[in-house]
């Protein structure tokens, strides 16, 4: 299978994706790390991929969202940002506002905690 | 010529930022993944303009990934960006 049509189906068979530099539970990137803790934190189920292990996935998906950064976070198939633009989004609220729109389950109070946190 | 002086040309010439500063931030990020020892690695962005104002987040970063080039971007590990 080429790298665009693995990516592409990874999209789409998970509500949520973090292409990463690492896993979720090794990160091997701060921007990676932050975009994962999160998640972590805010309690959503996410399938990460390791673009450390696979040079076509990780040359694949730069191509694929036309977007030169790693980490690259999907929801239903979206592309919605990198490091940056999800920290802001999370410290924003937009966030939350996306996956309830989306329908994906998040721990409310646990956003609320990083932008107290935040503040 | 210093990459943080040819990002900031770039971004200038394409965007004609109100402000703009180019932090060059290697230093902290030395050693780490993606250090390739130049001191050219990491960079971070803070821009105010106003043709990135009607621009969604991620039309914002590409409209400065775009401004800064492939080739730049290329020889680069990461980057930061706040828009203002």
């Amino acid at each position: 299978m080429t790298a665009e049509n693995q990516i592409k189906d990874t999209v789409t068979q998970n509500d949520v994706v973090l292409f990463m530099k690492g896993t979720k539970t090794m990160p091997q990137c701060g921007f990676s790390s932050r975009v994962a803790g999160v998640l972590n934190f805010m309690g959503i189920e996410f399938q990460d991929v390791n673009v450390l292990a696979d040079d076509g996935i990780r040359q694949g998906i730069k191509d694929y969202s036309d977007w030169p950064t790693i980490p690259q976070l999907y929801v239903k198939g979206e592309f919605v940002g990198g490091c940056d633009i999800i920290t802001e989004m999370t410290l924003s609220g937009e966030l939350d506002t996306l996956l309830s729109d989306k329908g994906i389950s998040f721990d409310k109070d646990a956003a609320e905690k990083i932008r107290e946190a935040n503040g | 010529m210093r990459i943080d002086t040819q990002i900031h040309a770039r971004l200038t010439d394409a965007l004609a930022p109100e402000s703009l500063d180019v932090q060059n931030e290697s230093a902290k990020h030395a050693g780490h993944a993606g250090d390739d020892g130049s001191g050219e690695s990491h960079f971070h962005v803070t821009i105010k303009a106003a043709s990135l104002d009607d621009l969604s987040r991620i039309g914002r970063h590409r409209a400065i990934h775009d401004a800064i080039g492939k080739d730049l971007m290329g020889r680069i590990h990461a980057l930061g960006i706040t828009v203002l």
